[in-house]
Parts: C-alpha cells; sequence; structure tokens
C-alpha cells in the first residue's frame, strides 16, 4: 500500500487547515507556506506520472476496507497527467497571486489549497458518491475564489454560478440515487460490472440516469446549452483564480471520460454509453462553433479568452463522443496545450491591462500603454501558439486530432469546425494585438511603472512549455496513448479494483 | 544536414542583428545592420551555388530526421532543382534587397527592426522551398504569414498599414489552415508527408475520391498565398509596407509560395480535369484582372501590385495547363518576373523618397534629374512589356505558342490564346505607362519636394545587377535555361524530358503575331488613356480594404448580438436551459418506457404515512404559492423541513432525523436573518406565459423524479450493504452502522463532507468582511424586530441553557458510535447553544467571552481528522483506517474507545466552528459594528 | 404506499424547480431549499423504504439498508452549507447590485 498516492489530496487539505489555525499569519508566510505545497504537489504528481508509468492501476483503499464496500482511490496514466497538469498550473498561479493578487481579499491561499484538494480528489477517486462530495469541495472552494476580490461584476457573476451549480449538484445526487436504487453499489468499477450484466428492462432507466449525468458534467464542463454561465464568471474572476479555472471545466471533460467510458462502457457488445455519446456529438459540435463567434464577438480579452476556453471544451467533447482510442488520445494532448494556453491568456489580459492606463483589457478603449515591445512580443508568440499556428503545440495537437479523426465517419464536421474556428481565433487576436500595440494614440505614455518582471516571467515560462511540449511531441504522444488504451479497456480496471471480489458473490460476504 | 544549415542561418542572422540593434540602436548605425543582416544570405547563396554541380547531375538532396513520427511530422529537406531555382532566387534577391534597404532606411530608427524581421522571412521562405516533409513546410508556410503580417504592419502608426496586415494574415492565414485540412488528407491518402513519397504515389492520389477535396484545399491555400482572384485583394494593400518589403516578399518571393507549392504537387496531382479547369480559369481571371486593374493604377506602387497580380495569373495559367512545356514557359516566366520586377519596385521606391509621392498624376518628365535611374529601368520596363530581345518577350511568347497547344476542353482551345493576348495587350499599355509617365510625359506637378532630392548612387548597384540579369536572361535564354531553368522543370515533371528549344521558338509564327498584335494594340491603347481614364474615373470608386474591414465589422456585429441574445445575463434563461437538456435526453430515452413498475409487490398504505405526505405536499405548494409572502413561506418551508424529519424517523433512520432537524433550525434561523434585510414581499414580475413555461418545466421535472421513485421503489434492491451490518461491530467497532460507515467505512466522504463546510464558513467570512449594510437595514424598515435587541429573560435561560446544552452534545457525541447521534449532531446542538448565546448577549458580549476565535476552530477540527487518519500509516495501514478497544466508562456505559471517535471529535469541532463562524458574521452584518471589523 | 412516497417527491421536486425559476433571490432560495429536500428523500427512498428497523446492530432483528442513509447524511450536511451560504450571497447581491432581482439591476452592466 503506497502512502504517497493519498498526498495529492491530504498534503492542501493540511497546508489549507493550517492557513486557517494560523488565521494571523502574515501574507509572507501564508504565500511560503502555498507555494510549498503546490511544489511538494508537482512533486508527487511527478511520482504519479512515473509509478502509473510502470503500474496501469494503482489502488489505495481508505480505510483498509476491501472495494467495493470501502472508498478506493484509482490511479492510472490518465489520473497522473491530469494531476500532474493542476499541479503545475496551480503552481504558477500562486506565483503570480503572490505578487498580489492575493490580498484583494481574505485566506485566497487557504481556499486555493483546498480547491486544489477537491480537483485532486476528483481525479484520483474511484467511488462515484465520493466523487460527488470531491465535486463539492472544488465547488465551493471555487465559489469562494471566484469571489475573492469583491466586486459587482463578481457578486452577479458568482451568484449565477453557484445557483446553477448548487442546481447540478441535485441532479447528480438524483442520477446517483437511481444508480444505486438499479445496482446497489457505488464503486465505479462495480458499477461497471453490474450495470454490464443489468436486466433488459432497468436499461433505459440507466441509460436516462448517464443522460443526467451528462447534463451534471455538462455544466462543469460548460457544454452547450449549460455553458453561459462560464463567460462572466471567468472573466469576472481575478486574472490567478481564472487561470486556474482553465482547469476546472477539464474536471467535467476528465468524469465523462471516466464515466462514460468505463462505468457505462464496459459492455462491449452494446455498451450503455452510445446514447450519451450521440447526444455529446452534435452539442460538442455546436458549442465549438459557439465558442467561436463569441471569440469574434468578445469585447474584452478575459471575455475572449472565456470563449476560447469553450472552444477548447467544444473540441474535447467533440472528440471523445466520437468513442476512439487514437482520438482520446490526441484530445488529451489538445487538453494540455489547451489549459495552458488560456490559462496564460487570462494571466496575460491581467498583465497588459496593468500597464494600460484605463480600460485594462477593453478592447473598445484606446489608452496609452507602456512596455509596449516586451508584452507586444509575449502576447504575439501567445497569440500564435493560441491560434494553434506552428511550431507551437496547438499546431501539433490539432494536426493530431485531425489526422485520427479523418478515418471515422463524418469527420469532415470535426475538421470544418475545428479549422474555421482556428481562422476565427486569429482574426479576434490580430485585430486585438493590431488594436493595442499598434495605436500611434498609445505611444503617448505617461510616467510608466516598471514591467513587474515575476509575473511576465510566469507567463513566459508558461508559453515555454507550451512550446516545449511541442518540441517533446513524442514521448508525451507515447504516454498519452497508454493512457488512452487504459481507458479502453473497462474490464481490466474492474479487474485491477474487484481483485477477487468479482469471482465470490454478494451473498458470502454476508 | 547542411541543407538545414541552409535553412536556419539567417535565424542565427536575424539573432545577430536583433543583439546589434539593441546594443547600439538608432538611425547612425543603418550601414553596420545592414552588412551584419548581409552575411547569412551571403553565406546561403555561396552554399546553394556550391550545390549547382551535384543539382546538374539531377540528383535530389535529401536529409531527414523524425521529429513527432505520431503525426508524421519530420525535420526533413530536400534539394532538387526546383527547390534550388527558388531557393538561389530568394537568397540572391534578398542579399540585393538588403544592400538597398542600407541606403532606404539611412537615417531610420527602425532599420534594425527591418534587417531582423527579414532575416527571418528568408528563413520562412528558404523552408517551404526546401521541406521534404509537407507538415513541416506548413510551419514555415505559417511563418510566412506572421512575418509578412509584422512587415506590412510595419509602418504602424498608420491606419492603413494596420488593416493591410490583419486584411493579408486573415486571409493568407486562413489559407494556410485549408492547406493544413489538404495536406493532412493527402498524407492519409498517400500514408506519408514525405514529398518523395506523394510524388511516387500518383495512381493512388488521383483515384482516392477524397481527392477532389484534397486538392480544392491545397490549392485554396496556395490561391491565397499567391494573391490569385479573388483571394488578391489583400496584396494592394500590402503595398503600405516599405517599398523594400514590397519588391521582396510582395513580387519576388513570397507571393511565389503559392506557384511553387502547385509546381511541387503537379507530378502527383496534375494531369486531371479538375486540376486543369480549376487552375486555369483562376489563372485566367486573376491575369486578365490584374492586367486590367493595373492600367489604371495612379500610384506606381499600385500599378506595379496589380501586374505583380496579372503575371502570378499567367504562371498559374501555365501551370494549370499541365504540359511540360508549359511547365519549362512557367518556371522560366516566373524567374523572368522575378528579376524585373524587383528592379521596378526599387525604382518607385526611389523615386518615392526623391520626391515624395508616387502618383504618377505628378510625377513626370524625371529623366532630366534621374537619367541613370531611367537607363537603368528601362530594361526591366522593357521586359515586362514584353518587347524583343527581352526576357519578357521570350516568356510571353512561349505563353503564347503553349496557349495554342491547348485543346484538351472544346472551349479552351480558341479562348485562351485570345485572352492571353488582350491580357498581354494590357501589360504593354501599363508597362508603357509606368515608364512614360515616370519618365517623360512634360513637367513634374506640385511635388512635395522639387527639385527631387539626391539618392546615393549605391542605392542603383542592387537595380543595375537586376536589369542585367534579367537583360542577360533576354540574350542568352538557352543557356540560362538549360542551366538553371530545367532542372527545375525537370523537378516537376519526373521524366526526363528534351531541353526546351528557343530557336524553334523564334522560327514559330503565330506566337509572334500574337505578341506584335498585344505591343501595337498595347501602345494603341496607351495613347488612347485620356478618354479611357475619363471613362473609369465614371467607375464608383471600391476599396478593397474597406470592403473587408465593413465585412469583418458585420460578422463582429453578428457575432456580438448573437452572443448577447443567448447570453444575456439572466439566471432564469440559464436554469430553463439546463432543465430542458436534463428532461429532453430522459424524455428521448424513456419516451415509450412501459416497464415502470417493477416485479416486487406494493405495500399497503399506510395512513400516519399519507397523512404526513400529505402536509408535506401541502407546506411545499403553500410555499410556492405564497412565495411572494416571504415571511409565510419561510414558516411553511419550515413545516416542511419538520416532516421531511418526520418522514425520517418513521422509516427508521433516527440519525437522519437528528440531523434533519438541528440542521432545519440553523437553516431557519439563518434566513431569518437574511430576510432581516430583504424586502419581505416579492414582487409578482412573471407573466402568465413565463409562469406556464416554468409550471410545466416543473411538472416535468416532477413527474420525472416520481417516475424514477416508483420504478426504484418496485424493484428487489441487491445492495452492498449486507457487508457494512456484518462487519459494523467485528471490524468498525460500533453498533451504529450509519455512524460506522460515515466515520469508517466512508470516512472519507465525511471528510470531503466536513471540510466543504468549512470551506462554506470561511468564504462567508471572507466576503462578508467589508460589506455595507447600513443602508441596508435602515430601509429594510425591520430594525423594529431587535428593538429591544437582548431581552433578559432569554439572556438568563440562555446561560442557564449552555451547560445543560454542552452536557447534551457531549453525551449525543459519545454515543454516536452504537447509538443514533454522532459528531455532527452534537456539534449542531452545541453550536445551537452558543448562539443562543449570540442571541441573548449580543456579539460583542459574546465575543468578548469566546475562548477562542473560529476560524482556528475549523482548521483545528480538520486538521485532528486528517491526523487521524494519517495515524493508521503509523502501524502500516491506509489512511483513515481505524482501530478500537473496549473500556467502561462511568455514567455512559461500556463502549469502544475507538480511533473513529478521535476522528468524530474532528467533525465535531469543525462543525462548531463553522456554523458559529457563519451566524456570527451574518450577525455582524445587522450589528452598528461597522464593516471591516472581523468577527470569528 | 411507494405511489405515495413516489407522489410527494415529484411535489417536492416540482415545487422547488418552479421556485428556483423565479425572478428573487430570495424565492430561490427557498426552491434550491425544497429541491434538496426533494432529492435528499430521493436518495433516502433508494434504499427501499422499511418501518421501525433502524440500522443499530442488536436494538432489532431486521434493518434496513443503512448505505443510503450515510449518503443522504453528508448530501444533508453538504446541502447545509451550501444554503448558508447562498443565503449570505443572495444578501451581498442585494445590497452590491441595489436590488434582490437575480440579475441585479442591469446584468449587462458588466459587459461594458
Amino acid at each position: 500500500m503506497n502512502h504517497l498516492m493519498i498526498m495529492p489530496i491530504v498534503i492542501p487539505l493540511l497546508t489549507g487547515a493550517f492557513l486557517l489555525v494560523m488565521y494571523r499569519y502574515n501574507i509572507g508566510r501564508q504565500r511560503s507556506l502555498s507555494i510549498g505545497s503546490t511544489l511538494l504537489l508537482v512533486v508527487f504528481a511527478v511520482w504519479a506520472l512515473l509509478q502509473a508509468g510502470v503500474t496501469d492501476y494503482t489502488l489505495y483503499r481508505l480505510g483498509n476496507w476491501q472495494p467495493p464496500f470501502g472508498i478506493v482511490l484509482v490511479l492510472d496514466r490518465l489520473t497522473a497527467i491530469m494531476l500532474l497538469l493542476t499541479a503545475l498550473l496551480s503552481l504558477f498561479c500562486v506565483l503570480y497571486a503572490s505578487r498580489g493578487s492575493d490580498r484583494e481579499g481574505s485566506h485566497f491561499h487557504a481556499l486555493l489549497q483546498f480547491q486544489l484538494m477537491g480537483i485532486n480528489g476528483a481525479f484520483l477517486t474511484g467511488d462515484l458518491f465520493n466523487l460527488f462530495v470531491f465535486f463539492e469541495v472544488l465547488l465551493i472552494a471555487s465559489y469562494a475564489l471566484l469571489l475573492h476580490g469583491g466586486g459587482r461584476a463578481r457578486s452577479r457573476a458568482g451568484l449565477h454560478y453557484v445557483v446553477i451549480n448548487l442546481a447540478g449538484s441535485a441532479l447528480f445526487l438524483l442520477a446517483l440515487g437511481i444508480l444505486y436504487g438499479l445496482t446497489g453499489t457505488l464503486n465505479m468499477a462495480d458499477l461497471a460490472r453490474v450495470i454490464a450484466s443489468a436486466p433488459e428492462a432497468d436499461l433505459p432507466l440507466l441509460k436516462a440516469a448517464s443522460l443526467l449525468l451528462m447534463v451534471v458534467f455538462g455544466i462543469k464542463a460548460a457544454l452547450l446549452p449549460l455553458l453561459f454561465w462560464l463567460p462572466r464568471a471567468y472573466s469576472a474572476a481575478s486574472a490567478p483564480v481564472a487561470a486556474l479555472f482553465a482547469i476546472m471545466t477539464k474536471v467535467g471533460f476528465y468524469a465523462m471520460v471516466r464515466v462514460f467510458l468505463v462505468v457505462f462502457g464496459l459492455d462491449e457488445g452494446s455498451p450503455a454509453n452510445e446514447s450519451v455519446l450521440a447526444w455529446l456529438w452534435p452539442m460538442a459540435l455546436v458549442t465549438l462553433a459557439l465558442g467561436g463567434i463569441g471569440v469574434l464577438g468578445a469585447a474584452s480579452l478575459r471575455t475572449l479568452t472565456a470563449y476560447m476556453v469553450i472552444v477548447s471544451v467544444g473540441i474535447l467533447l467533440a472528440v471523445v463522443s466520437r468513442n476512439d482510442e487514437q482520438l482520446l488520445a490526441a484530445s488529451l494532448f489538445y487538453l494540455l496545450h489547451s489549459t495552458c494556453l488560456t490559462a496564460v491568456f487570462f494571466l496575460l489580459a491581467d498583465l497588459i491591462g496593468r500597464y494600460r492606463d484605463n480600460g485594462y483589457d477593453r478592447f473598445s478603449v484606446i489608452s496609452p500603454l507602456s512596455h509596449r515591445w516586451i508584452l507586444g512580443t509575449v502576447f504575439l508568440v501567445a497569440a500564435v501558439s493560441m491560434a494553434s499556428l506552428p511550431p507551437f503545440s496547438g499546431f501539433v495537437s490539432k494536426a493530431w486530432i485531425l489526422q485520427s479523426s479523418s478515418p471515422l465517419p463524418d469527420y469532415l464536421w470535426l475538421w470544418a469546425s475545428i479549422l474555421i474556428s482556428g481562422l476565427l481565433i486569429i482574426a479576434a487576436l490580430s485585430r486585438a494585438g493590431s488594436g493595442w500595440f499598434w495605436r500611434p494614440e498609445e505611444l503617448a505614455v505617461k510616467a510608466a511603472p516598471a514591467l513587474d518582471g515575476a509575473r511576465t516571467a510566469t507567463v513566459c515560462v508558461m508559453i515555454a512549455i507550451s512550446f516545449s511540449l511541442a518540441l517533446f511531441a513524442q514521448p508525451v504522444m507515447d504516454y498519452l496513448e497508454a493512457a488512452a488504451h487504459l481507458v479502453y479497456q473497462p474490464s481490466g480496471y474492474v479487474e485491477a479494483v474487484l481483485g477477487d471480489y468479482v469471482s465470490q458473490s454478494r451473498e458470502v460476504t454476508e | 544536414m547542411d541543407i538545414g544549415l541552409l535553412v536556419f542561418l539567417p535565424v542565427l542572422g536575424a539573432i545577430a542583428s536583433l543583439l546589434s540593434r539593441l546594443n547600439r540602436p538608432g538611425p547612425d548605425h543603418v550601414q553596420r545592420h545592414a552588412l551584419t543582416a548581409l552575411i547569412a544570405p551571403a553565406i546561403c547563396l555561396l552554399l546553394l551555388l556550391s550545390y549547382l554541380p551535384r543539382i546538374q547531375s539531377g540528383e535530389a538532396l535529401v536529409y531527414s530526421i523524425s521529429w513527432v513520427p505520431e503525426i508524421g511530422l519530420g525535420v526533413a529537406f530536400r534539394l532538387d532543382g526546383l527547390s534550388w531555382l527558388f531557393a538561389t532566387l530568394i537568397t540572391g534577391i534578398g542579399c540585393l534587397i538588403i544592400l538597398y534597404a542600407r541606403y532606404y532606411f539611412a537615417g531610420k530608427d527602425s532599420a534594425g527592426r527591418f534587417f531582423v524581421l527579414i532575416q527571418l522571412f528568408m528563413t520562412a521562405m528558404l523552408g517551404i522551398v526546401l521541406s521534404e516533409n509537407l507538415l513541416f513546410m506548413l510551419v514555415f508556410w505559417e511563418l510566412t504569414s506572421l512575418v509578412s503580417f509584422l512587415l506590412i504592419g510595419f509602418t504602424w502608426s498608420s491606419r492603413n498599414a494596420r488593416r493591410g496586415a490583419r486584411m493579408s494574415l486573415v486571409i493568407t492565414g486562413g489559407g494556410g489552415l485549408a492547406l493544413l485540412g489538404g495536406i493532412l488528407l493527402l498524407g492519409q491518402i498517400v500514408g506519408s508527408y514525405q514529398i518523395s513519397d506523394v510524388l511516387a504515389a500518383t495512381d493512388a492520389i488521383v483515384r482516392d475520391d477524397r481527392y477532389p477535396l484534397t486538392l480544392s484545399l491545397i490549392l485554396l491555400g496556395a490561391f491565397t498565398k499567391s494573391a490569385q482572384a479573388p483571394f488578391h485583394l489583400w496584396l494592394p494593400h500590402a503595398m503600405a509596407a516599405p517599398t523594400p518589403v514590397s519588391a521582396y516578399l510582395h513580387s519576388a518571393t513570397m507571393v511565389k509560395a503559392g506557384l511553387f507549392l502547385m509546381a511541387r504537387l503537379h507530378p502527383a496531382m496534375g494531369d486531371t480535369e479538375l486540376w486543369f479547369s480549376l487552375i486555369t480559369i483562376t489563372g485566367m481571371v486573376t491575369l486578365m484582372v490584374g492586367a486590367f486593374v493595373a492600367m489604371f493604377m495612379h500610384d506606381i506602387k499600385g500599378l506595379l501590385a496589380y501586374s505583380t497580380i496579372s503575371h502570378l495569373g499567367l504562371i498559374t495559367l501555365l501551370i494549370g495547363m499541365g504540359s511540360e512545356m508549359a511547365m519549362a514557359a512557367a518556371l522560366f516566366h516566373l524567374t523572368v518576373h522575378a528579376l524585373f520586377k524587383a528592379p521596378l519596385f526599387m525604382m518607385a521606391g526611389i523615386v518615392d523618397q526623391a520626391t515624395g509621392s508616387r502618383d504618377m498624376r505628378n510625377i513626370n518628365g524625371l529623366w532630366r534629374t534621374m537619367p541613370a535611374l531611367m537607363l537603368i529601368t528601362a530594361i526591366p520596363a522593357a521586359a515586362m512589356a514584353g518587347l524583343p530581345l527581352m526576357s519578357g518577350y521570350l516568356s510571353k511568347k512561349m505563353l503564347f505558342s503553349e496557349s495554342l497547344l491547348v485543346t484538351a476542353p472544346h472551349w479552351a482551345n480558341t479562348l485562351i490564346p485570345a485572352w492571353v493576348t488582350v491580357a498581354g495587350l494590357f501589360s504593354v499599355a501599363y508597362s508603357v505607362r509606368i515608364f512614360h509617365n515616370v519618365f517623360f510625359n512634360g513637367a513634374p506637378v506640385d511635388l512635395p519636394h522639387w527639385p527631387p532630392r539626391k539618392k546615393p548612387a549605391g542605392m542603383l548597384v542592387p537595380l543595375c545587377i537586376l536589369a542585367a540579369a534579367s537583360l542577360m536572361m533576354g540574350l542568352a535564354p538557352q543557356a540560362t535555361y538549360d542551366g538553371v531553368v530545367h532542372l527545375a522543370v525537370m523537378a516537376t515533371s519526373m521524366t526526363h524530358l528534351p531541353l526546351y528549344d528557343f530557336s524553334a521558338l523564334s522560327e514559330a509564327r503565330v506566337p509572334a503575331m500574337m505578341s506584335m498584335t498585344a505591343m501595337v494594340g498595347g501602345v494603341v491603347f496607351y495613347l488612347a488613356r485620356g478618354p479611357l481614364f475619363a471613362i473609369h474615373r465614371q467607375l464608383p470608386e471600391v476599396d478593397a480594404k474597406n470592403i473587408f474591414e465593413q465585412i469583418m465589422q458585420q460578422c463582429i456585429r453578428f457575432a456580438q448580438s448573437l452572443v448577447y441574445r443567448l447570453e444575456n445575463g439572466s439566471l432564469q434563461r440559464y436554469l430553463a436551459f439546463i432543465l430542458v437538456a436534463a428532461i429532453a435526453p430522459a424524455l428521448w430515452m424513456l419516451g415509450g418506457y412501459t416497464g415502470w413498475q417493477g416485479p416486487s409487490a406494493l405495500t399497503e398504505v399506510n395512513p400516519m404515512v399519507v397523512f404526513g405526505a400529505v402536509i408535506l405536499c401541502l407546506s411545499a405548494i403553500g410555499v410556492a404559492l405564497f412565495h411572494h409572502q416571504r415571511l409565510p413561506a419561510l414558516l411553511l418551508l419550515s413545516v416542511t423541513g419538520l416532516f421531511v424529519t418526520l418522514a425520517f424517523a418513521q422509516f427508521s433512520a433516527p440519525d437522519l432525523a437528528l440531523t434533519q432537524l438541528s440542521v432545519e433550525v440553523m437553516a431557519v434561523v439563518i434566513m431569518m436573518l437574511a430576510l432581516s434585510f430583504l424586502p419581505q414581499t416579492s414582487p409578482r414580475e412573471s407573466g402568465a406565459g413565463r409562469i406556464v413555461r416554468d409550471l410545466g418545466l416543473a411538472g416535468l421535472a416532477g413527474t420525472g423524479v416520481a417516475l424514477f421513485a416508483f420504478a426504484v421503489l418496485t424493484r428487489p434492491a441487491e445492495t452492498i450493504s449486507g457487508y457494512f451490518l456484518a462487519n459494523s461491530v467485528s471490524g468498525g467497532g460500533g453498533t451504529n452502522v450509519v455512524n460506522v460507515i460515515l466515520v469508517d467505512f466512508r470516512g472519507f466522504d465525511t471528510l470531503g463532507e466536513i471540510t466543504v463546510l468549512g470551506i462554506a464558513a470561511v468564504a462567508v467570512f471572507a466576503f462578508t468582511r467589508d460589506l455595507h449594510l447600513k443602508e441596508r437595514v435602515a430601509h429594510a424598515g425591520t430594525a423594529k424586530g431587535f428593538a429591544e435587541p437582548h431581552p433578559v429573560i432569554l439572556q438568563m435561560v440562555s446561560r442557564m441553557a449552555l451547560p445543560i446544552a454542552l452536557l447534551v452534545s457531549a453525551f449525543i457525541f459519545l454515543r454516536g458510535h452504537n447509538m443514533p447521534g454522532g459528531g455532527f449532531i452534537a456539534g449542531l446542538v452545541t453550536a445551537v447553544a452558543l448562539t443562543l448565546q449570540y442571541m441573548a448577549g449580543g456579539l460583542v458580549w459574546a465575543q468578548e467571552r469566546m475562548l477562542t476565535h473560529f476560524r482556528p476552530l475549523i482548521g483545528a477540527g480538520l486538521l485532528i481528522a486528517t491526523a487521524t487518519g494519517l495515524g493508521s500509516w503509523v502501524v502500516g495501514y491506509p489512511f483513515l483506517t481505524s482501530a478500537f478497544s473496549h473500556m467502561d466508562w462511568p455514567l455512559i456505559g461500556e463502549f469502544e474507545l475507538a480511533t473513529a471517535l478521535l476522528f468524530d471529535l474532528g467533525v465535531y469541532t469543525t462543525v462548531v466552528g463553522a456554523t458559529l463562524l457563519i451566524l456570527a458574521n451574518l450577525g455582524k452584518l445587522m450589528t452598528v459594528a461597522g464593516p471591516g471589523q472581523e468577527v470569528g | 404506499m411507494e405511489l405515495v412516497v413516489a407522489i410527494t417527491l415529484g411535489v417536492l421536486t416540482s415545487t422547488g424547480v418552479y421556485l428556483i425559476l423565479r425572478a428573487r433571490t430570495f424565492s430561490v432560495v427557498l426552491g434550491l431549499t425544497l429541491l434538496s429536500h426533494g432529492v435528499n428523500l430521493f436518495l433516502f427512498s433508494m434504499g427501499r423504504l422499511t418501518t421501525a428497523s433502524p440500522a443499530v446492530i442488536g436494538l432489532v432483528e431486521s434493518y434496513t439498508d443503512p448505505l443510503p442513509q450515510a449518503l443522504v447524511l453528508t448530501a444533508i450536511v453538504i446541502s447545509f452549507s451550501m444554503t448558508a451560504f447562498v443565503v449570505v450571497l443572495a444578501l451581498k447581491a442585494a445590497v452590491e447590485l441595489r436590488s434582490d432581482h437575480v440579475d441585479g439591476e442591469d446584468p449587462n452592466e458588466d459587459r461594458q
């Protein structure tokens, strides 16, 4: 039993709790604690990556109870990837926030740690109800972080975000109830086993429950028509929070993969997930289209980025709904790229906004801008990568997605929407960039504050990561393919989690 | 790998330039910048020349290392005749452009930036022509678009520059995406992106049913890049760039990339009806449009831009014809054009700088002041016009003779010759015009600088070299063709074809007559220009840039309006969407489902349950009905909560009943407090339609839940719970199975649950911190409720009640593991008791007497719980493994002292802390204690 | 009896849904509370309903399914936390947006 595996959950929990006990700590100590814990998270995420590379499934039986009776954590390659992505992202967010954004409200770092606990828990858990609990943890933390800093826009966006997600949680409980009522179990592997052998009469009910889950995860992942809370919430949040939220939609995506491809995908003959995937495909495409339109129509860089998040969600879900191993791997690569880049843009919007005399990141406002050359160059490079122009990760990931989708039926829809959305992003970003960095009006710079080196460096490093992702694409791709391959072996998952329990029947245990 | 060096040398050069610019910026170093910038291209040129012998031996040098084999993306270079020709043009003209720029940018601050970008561009361009891997080529393809964007926007203070740059980026970038699609399809068909493999797979490609799509996408990329109609519109507006840029990117090199691609893929994809019609027609249209519009341009650069377009169209047309000879003509003319168009642009730049204008209506008779320039320009101008002995003459004649050979589709054989003759006529006309207008045609008309400024003689050197080259091609066509062009032609047509016979060409009659007609007609046309211009002036002025901008604006406005209409900030609408999204699929799934009632028989109705259910329903409906009257609604809601509690009690869930009860109390208290700040009534604002819609949604949702519940309840249960009942005592050390599950079997859930509670409390603390409610309290007018804030009796009672309450909660806590109860309920009871103190004594009073603050309490609780879990590591068990031992306590009796109890202590602490923190901060809001002052 | 329970759950859900669709934060809070009542009872009933057989070992001879009870207990706590949070948030919003309408006074102001 390898205790390191629970670290991604326990470390942030301890840090957060400790920060509450030491509620009088000055901001400096809070920062160093928070950064330290996030660094630890990175370390353990790397360990997890290696561990998952060695053994397909690593289990951790909480309370030492045999699954499916106790809660079990499952670590496989997919989980490890998400853990690492989260850890790195949060590290950059904490660093950026530690330059001052964390002072705008109370307990930023404690809340952020709890948020991380929730996210990591959602990635690790192998139990559906436990997933619900961790969803709630990460949601309540995200509510608090969204409101961090106060202000009217945040209150309004926050209220909407909270109410919508509460409705979502109610739905989640409904679906859970139905599943438990019909299968009598909560462990994902056990659910998969029971569903695969469910009586014919119950199948429609189970599928209906899975459709409810689609809506629940669709709200998290921002799938049309469940995404309208997102643009304002993300553009209202303070920069580091918005950047961290870039991973939140991916949690929804991850949950979909786990639940629909594993729990409902076991029975190779007639998997219970076709109905969900059938619904997902068109909805995802429309999401993608709406995202592209929103990118074009956005009034500020933050809103634009929020819609780029939606575009990425559209691509991810459309790709998953094709239910193909190769495509899943490709989509994971795109997930890494898009998460990194959208985060970069949320931070960049803030960074640039700080050096414009007025208008912050609004496009309509013409205002003097200092440090034009450095900021302009950073923006250019980021934009090139975001528009998935070569030689950055965006290009590689899109090429991979398009390639691996081409053998499938009606791939042209995917191609068209991906390429056109790319064009829209190019158009929008070139307008934004030329409008900001190429305006004579902005030559007149008043007494310019010195450029914040740490903030800029953070952004640059993130861009560099996206670039190296393209440079060392092959090893990454190999890992992702292995991960996707595991996802498409639900029986292996069930075997690994339930072990000998599968053979022995329930009565024995009673 | 030294071909790779060829490509990446200019990058090093660019870096060098950048550094030299950084350490010594400013106008006075142009000389040094230029020399720095010249090194890399010069080396490249020499390298290329050194390769010539091996190329002439007909071999294609290919080097490749894999980069991302997964997607077939490799770092691969190919140097054969075709790429050699292009690479040489790129580096050669590049060097001359840098020479020219050294004078053009003299005294300009931006010189350094130019030299950096131009070398980057050179890399991109060399990358395109030298790539062996098509995906890899795409990398450079997009890079050219990008650098061109930056160079067009070079003088970014001008609005035209910005718009022109954006326009070109969007058009060529879009083309690039189409090309990506096309190349990926091609790769799927062939199974590889290596050009060698692609060229070897002609049949497979042409036969594949994806061929039309593939070809169209690839051509879309090529046409946008090479400014073929109707995508040519970006090119004239690219003229906002400095003249060296126009001369290099927008006439000599970048716009030829599309042609290169077509020539490159011709052996693999050419020789089909589709290829012929798509490319030929586009070429013809472009040729004519360009030539015609050029005629009427007054701006020198504008005229040159459109003539470039028409020449690109001409080459495209030839490529479309596809025969080996046509290819020969195409590449020959491509070279010729590069050699005569670049110097003409340079001339334009010199005139522009000297006179301060580019308008041919003002610029006249410069031969007096700039004789040398006149003499040199005469050659390229004549070449462009296609006068005898000039290279242009030959290439035109080649075109004419090829056009006669086209017979394939019936429409082509007469149309094309006539068409090209007319176009030739125009080209003669505008060539004559640019030369005659600028250097003769009377005296200049109010030029900004007159007499023109002197330009250094050195500025003419690059012109001379280019003019000489062009002249040589005219005089010794055979030699140049055999030496250079022929190799390229062979590369485009995989077959070993004979050399092009220029002597035969000079004998050919019909082409000669055609070009005679073109020349005479052109001169006549030019002489008759007066009335023609008059007519043209009548035609409406169309500015493609504005049209493009307007289209963009339209799209953006559409996007905005659509987004506004959908994402309109109405929570009610969003929730409705979500409900529909939840109901519709379920409805679709279970539309005709009949198996709702399961096998197990219905149990008989229990009147007490029915009574409870009725009250429950009525109270709930009451809440919905009277929600406008908020206080009554709230009271009804608490009735609902009470009966939910009873339901739990009735159906053998004592723990739930207790929890629900205590939670209910807390929740109602909180809502009461909140209500005291809010209006007491909700206005009736929903219209009938809205209400009907909502009732419909509500009804559907309710029915759905009811059906699901019924379906499950009527099915036999087969669950994992037997295990819990069996192992609760032996494994969990408690007889209250629910509690054992909470603190042991599923303790992890509970840990998460109390974390949620803790975070909620901290969040409330955080965002109520600087909330101003004073005016609110006043206006809500409910302060009366607190007129006499701290009633004495309440104080007495509450203080007496406190110890008892604490004792009770201790009891509940301790017995929790075996009997209904547990940390959570105990915590809530304690919290209620303490809350009473607050109510009675008042915030300040209570705050003073509180032993600790609440946030550390929450933290401590979480720490205790987590630590308990970690404790099991010591004995080598996983997180949250429980251990217990029996012992006998006075009063409470025999019970197990389980680690789970410690865990439950954590729960208790967190609950107390969290609940009090929420209430205290809510209470803070109504005290006069101003914002900013922290409570808890 | 199953029918009675099912209908009750349906009514609770419907009223809750109807109320969260209203335009004022307070009604929405009421709705959310009703909804959570409904959902909790639903989850509870998923363990089938038995009377007078609490899952306390040794107290009675036949036991009800304890697992849903544990789940519901967790759900109750979570929904309580959420209710408390959303109530205070609604208060904050009502003050800052100068209206207790769910969209505040002018939903589109933070666009410009």
